[in-house]
């Protein structure tokens, strides 16, 4: 068995093809693409900061306080109007022209005292579909002037200070949340992590799986290896465990360099809370989530044997592999959706359940009675499927097809 | 010695309606079997060399396919010195040495390795894997491209790889289908030389081809099957005499058509 394992290992380790796919794209690519996106995309929105902003004021007679305050501000330049508008449309047409990227109307009840004046409501003309910063610089302005006539207001009004509070937001709800920092984080993230895990497992075991059973028929070395005088289980064995190794080792390569990188990327923004987060999940809780990616590796090494045994060639395997994808990420998928838990049914759908309790282990709100059923049922099929295989490696139709 | 008997196997058809006219018309499809190879039966003594012959789809690979235990036959034995190996196809295998035309080499691994992965897989010791290599890569002049991957290879080379790898345990039967085909004159030279090294060693070969002059040269005894069932077994001489200084006469008439009809 470790004989045929260390030889299609070695022979995996030539294979410059699945030696990238395995840790190449994973290590630089992918990274490396991501790092061009957040590149691209911070950019981007620097130049929106660091553009400048035109703009013409209507109504600039109410308020000389405010167009004051917006003559400030570097990156507004203030176009005087030439014309007078007749209506809102021919405002419109003038911002949708081009001519400035924004008119500020100022009604003509506009001044500082809320108790004669009543609620003032500025109009801002702008295309808001794109992303801009108009919005934000103009309240930052008319925040500050606002807070102040509300003070002058309450002053004139005699209302003391809890008054004040009281008046402005009568009712707060305030939010106690029993669940701690770890349940709260681990509903967040803890579905997300197995379904990364299992599709990263899938997709590195799916090109040395191919190679291992469709590929020794295309070669034409299958036959060979099939009169050797070693029994089928163990032939099959030492297949299998190629497989699920390259697929657990491109999982967690995959998962490091991620981790490496979200660290590299953020410069240390973070670490702190998630090894927080990490130190509060607990060692046996890890060596839990282990156990239970072992016989879900099993269950999607062998499959993928069996698919690949059954293939005439390296295509038609690679064709019998790729809905497997869809059917993982179905179960998966169930026990990523909000409100679905580790009761019913769902303890009974294998991948599911096994995702559900991996969740389940990060939040640290593990049954672990239920650990226990799911585990041996996990276990159980893989070994079914790992039986099929060895059955499916001796029949004469499978083989010569 | 190998002795074959009565020798059978059928195959499940899986859509009996796919099949061609021509198909149909065998004989030896039956309900939802095709029966392959239906009663085959012949013997190599030590030393001996058999040319096994048929025509295409006679049923020559799968008869060989038999002896090499890679498929298990329905009926009758295949007895190694006396040994049944249907019964015990494991022991059987370390006691073969099996090699087709189609036979391939792992590209990523050198010739070397290629040749040691068989003899682990048989059980063989390290030091002894090593001097075994050693002796077939000078008999077969194989030093120079041993420690290149063998995806590099020429025809020939990767011939003269798969011979070594076929033999690297001693075998005491060799069986090739169909070794020569698809190589070139030098290639198959290899093999032949292979052949009359063996013969001369005393290890019963058995191999199936379409080259009439190749068993002229090398065979002591043929086997003609045809549609599942021997059509004539005995010695070459007795093969030649079946028609007049033409190999091919004889073997048409061991098929039992009429000459003429062939001809046109």
């Amino acid at each position: 068995m470790w004989l045929v394992f260390f030889k299609e290992m070695k022979e995996l380790l030539r294979d410059r093809k699945s030696l990238f796919f395995m840790i190449a794209l994973p290590i630089v690519v992918f990274p490396l693409l991501i790092g061009i996106a957040a590149y691209v995309g911070s950019q981007a929105i620097k130049d929106v900061e660091t553009k400048t902003i035109s703009y013409s004021v209507i109504g600039a007679e109410y308020a000389p306080d405010l167009v004051l305050k917006m003559e400030e501000i570097e990156q507004f330049e203030r176009v005087e109007l030439s014309t007078s508008f007749a209506d809102d449309n021919a405002i419109k047409e003038h911002v949708k022209a081009g001519n400035v990227d924004f008119v500020l109307v100022i009604p003509d009840n506009y001044g500082a005292d809320i108790l004669s004046t009543g609620q003032i409501t500025l109009r801002v003309f702008l295309n808001d579909s794109g992303l801009n910063m108009v919005n934000r610089r103009l309240t930052e302005i008319t925040k500050e002037i606002a807070e102040v006539n509300q003070a002058s207001a309450f002053m004139a009004l005699q209302v003391n200070e809890s008054q004040q509070v009281g008046l402005l937001e009568p009712i707060v709800i305030e939010k106690v949340n029993v669940a701690d920092e770890r349940e709260n984080w681990g509903e967040k993230i803890g579905a997300f992590f197995p379904y990364i895990i299992f599709i990263l497992c899938l997709q590195g075991a799916m090109l040395p799986a191919s190679d291992l059973g469709a590929g020794e028929k295309e070669r034409g070395t299958l036959e060979t290896l099939l009169i050797s005088p070693i029994e089928r289980n163990k032939l099959v064995m030492g297949k299998f465990l190629t497989i699920a190794f390259a697929g657990v080792t491109s999982a967690l390569i995959t998962v490091v360099s991620m981790a490496i990188w979200g660290l590299v990327l953020s410069q240390g923004v973070g670490v702190e809370a998630v090894a927080n987060f990490m130190a509060a999940i607990g060692a046996i809780d890890f060596i839990l989530m282990f156990l239970m990616l072992v016989p879900v590796v099993a269950i999607l090494a062998s499959t993928l044997l069996s698919l690949s045994i059954y293939a005439r060639s390296f295509k038609e395997a690679q064709g019998y592999m790729q809905p497997l994808v869809f059917i993982v990420i179905v179960p998966v998928l169930i026990a990523m959706m909000p409100g679905i838990q580790l009761k019913g049914i769902y303890a009974w759908i294998p991948l599911t359940n096994v995702a559900l309790a991996i969740k389940e282990l990060i939040k640290g709100t593990m049954d672990y009675m239920q650990l226990f059923a799911i585990f041996a049922s996990t276990t159980l099929i893989a070994v079914a499927l790992i039986g099929f295989c060895i059955y499916w490696f001796k029949q004469e139709k499978v083989l010569f097809r | 010695m190998i002795e074959i008997t009565n020798l059978a196997k059928k195959f499940k058809v899986e859509n009996p309606k796919k099949l061609s006219e021509q198909d149909k018309k065998d004989p030896r499809l039956n309900g939802r079997f095709f029966h392959s190879v239906k009663e085959v039966s012949f013997s190599c003594a030590e030393g001996q060399v058999l040319g096994l012959l048929g025509p295409n789809g006679a049923g020559k690979t799968t008869t060989l396919r038999m002896l090499s235990t890679a498929l298990r036959p329905d009926a009758g034995s295949i007895k190694i010195d006396g040994v049944d190996i249907v019964s015990d196809p494991l022991l059987a295998r370390k006691t073969i040495g099996f090699l087709s035309g189609a036979t391939g080499l792992y590209g990523r691994l050198t010739g070397r390795e290629n040749i040691a992965y068989f003899g682990q897989l048989n059980g063989m010791q390290e030091a002894e894997i090593n001097s075994r290599i050693d002796e077939l890569s000078q008999r077969l002049d194989m030093e120079t491209f041993l420690d290149r991957r063998s995806e590099t290879y020429s025809t020939g080379m990767k011939q003269k790889a798969s011979i070594a790898r076929a033999v690297v345990h001693s075998p005491k039967v060799v069986i090739l289908d169909e070794p020569t085909t698809g190589l070139d004159i030098m290639a198959t030279q290899t093999v032949l030389d292979f052949i009359r090294d063996l013969k001369a060693k005393k290890v019963p070969v058995i191999f199936s081809t379409h080259h009439l002059d190749e068993v002229s040269e090398l065979c002591d005894a043929v086997t003609v099957i045809d549609k599942g069932v021997t059509k004539f077994d005995g010695s070459f001489d007795e093969f030649k005499g079946l028609a007049d200084g033409s190999l091919h006469q004889s073997f048409i008439n061991t098929l039992g058509i009429d000459a003429k009809s062939v001809s046109i």
